[in-house]
């Protein structure tokens, strides 16, 4: 597919907008996305949203609170205009704000992923259980009824740890 | 014909060029690095290293400390080169550090975007292996750091690109076939969809120089690690099927094999090459390997995709050279490595 801006160059780079609520899309090559500044996000390490994130969260109206984090002082609106957030409590801060962005960059919004060392014990629980009837399911699937039988009672056990600590709660 | 035809997919070395894991990670008690002055920076950077280097393990004493900005202009982006450190990094090396493994595999960015960031490399298909090492690392630095984590949203990070597992993997790809065919506008577009990014690695536009793309997740949040790694691995083994389809489907083209061959011998007697004409015939003879044309050992030209970069250059022969002059050491040092290996197989048409 060709520029749809200057419609000469190959497209390579996929844009997707949101202003006023709608969803606009753009085709562009590398030399027009970096002219309307849509570039930096091909630099050397991953995929950069930056600008993009930036650009989402102007269309959605910036809300009219003036609430700041009161860890590193960002408002809501710098952290919207830069795509950058400014420290780990900015997430409890402004965790609804970003909420919405967060979901149309992931499509999700929740971690199922590696628990750091500071997570309660109820959460590697609950994930620990999750892993396990993933495992489960494979199992069957794969009629290896010995192995489904000892991830049932390992889920039974977790189950059980969970009642207990919640009870101890 | 004696040369190796690949069609093995447990060695995919004739598509994947390297493999990248990179962990996003930042201290609970600190402002992210976009809120940081330069003092507080180097507070973080102090304590992450000495998180390393104090560390209780093994590896510990394998680390060394660079503080960015002692480097030289041309030590630092020869690290970007080498794919070490961003670009970023270097654009501002104050209160910036990097802790780096003795063989150079694994790197960890002090106050890039995020105040840490772990990155394992590897040569050819390793995912599992650079996951399971970043993850360890990860592990033994979480207990002394107490890194920022959010139930919900798990690893905290500057950019909300990068929430969740904070884990980038990413494969290095030599793609002169399909590129060659023209198909690579509509995978990359197929594969966004897919939460997945395809993009060149040197230079711009819709042909990257050298062939060499970048396939990596782009999704973070709601994904396990190991789900995000076997969906880059799938796609990436698809890519492998497609490439070697349309080299099959390219292997009696007389005209793709008279730029393979005449791209050997502007290497072999060549006296001034320039970087980016260098990166181009490199990647043709690269095609005519992964082809059956000669023998030449694939890691040799992994390395020489390294060592011919301006800076990298520079940084081995110890001093600042003219733009004149590093072509004139490109061409000798590319002549020298292509010349310890055998001389190439004649390879006629079979209809000929």
């Amino acid at each position: 597919m060709l520029c749809q801006s200057c419609e000469k160059k190959q497209a390579t780079t996929h844009i997707k907008t949101i202003m006023n609520g709608e969803l606009k899309e753009y085709r562009l090559c590398s030399d027009c996305a970096k002219k309307y500044g849509y570039g930096s996000f091909l630099g050397d390490f991953g995929f950069d949203l930056d600008k993009l994130f930036g650009s989402f969260m102007e269309g959605i109206g910036a809300p009219k609170t003036r609430k700041r984090c009161q860890c590193c002082g960002s408002s809501f609106e710098d952290i919207a205009r830069s795509g950058k957030v400014g420290c780990a409590e900015c997430y409890d801060t402004f965790y609804d704000e970003l909420l919405p962005s967060v979901r149309r960059i992931h499509g999700r919004t929740s971690h199922t992923g590696k628990l750091a060392h500071s997570a309660g014990t109820g959460v590697k629980i609950k994930n620990e259980i999750a892993k396990c009837r993933t495992e489960l399911e494979q199992a069957i699937k794969a009629q290896e009824f010995e192995k489904a039988a000892e991830l049932r009672d390992r889920i039974r056990e977790l189950e059980k740890s969970m009642g207990d600590q919640s009870t101890a709660d | 014909m004696s040369a190796k035809k690949y069609t093995d997919l447990t060695d995919v070395n004739d598509v994947v060029i390297s493999t990248r894991i990179r962990f996003a990670r930042n201290l609970r008690e600190y402002p992210f690095p976009c809120r940081l002055s330069d003092e507080k920076k180097r507070k973080v950077a102090s304590i992450v290293k000495e998180a390393v280097l104090e560390g209780h393990s093994a590896i510990s004493d394998r680390f060394r400390y660079i503080q960015m900005s002692e480097l030289t202009q041309e030590e630092a982006v020869s690290l970007v080169e080498r794919h070490l450190v961003s670009p970023e990094f270097i654009s501002d090396r104050q209160g910036r550090g990097l802790l780096l493994l003795d063989d150079e595999s694994v790197s960890i960015m002090i106050n890039e975007e995020d105040h840490v960031r772990i990155q394992v490399l590897a040569q050819g298909m390793k995912l599992d292996e650079a996951y399971e090492l970043a993850d360890k690392i990860d592990t033994l630095l979480d207990e002394s750091l107490n890194f920022a984590f959010n139930e919900k949203l798990g690893y905290l990070t500057q950019c909300p690109t990068n929430i969740g597992t904070g884990m980038r993997a990413s494969l290095m790809l030599h793609l002169p076939a399909l590129q060659e065919s023209g198909a690579m506008g509509k995978i990359s577009a197929s594969l966004s969809k897919l939460g997945i990014v395809l993009r060149g690695l040197y230079g711009e536009g819709s042909e990257p120089s050298g062939a060499v793309y970048q396939l990596s997740n782009q999704v973070t949040l709601g994904i396990t690690e190991r789900e995000a790694i076997k969906n880059l691995n799938d796609i990436a083994m698809q890519l492998v099927q497609q490439e070697r389809n349309a080299r099959d489907a390219m292997s009696e083209s007389i005209n793709v094999l008279d730029e393979i061959y005449r791209s050997y011998g502007i290497l072999m007697y060549a006296k001034l090459v320039s970087n980016s004409e260098c990166m181009k015939l490199l990647s043709n003879v690269r095609f005519g390997v992964e082809m059956g044309c000669f023998e030449i050992d694939i890691e040799t030209l992994n390395r020489l995709l390294i060592e011919i970069q301006p800076a990298t250059l520079m940084k081995n022969i110890g001093k600042k050279l003219s733009p004149a002059e590093r072509d004139h050491i490109r061409a000798e040092l590319v002549k020298t490595a292509l010349s310890q290996k055998k001389i190439p197989t004649s390879r006629r048409l079979e209809n000929n």
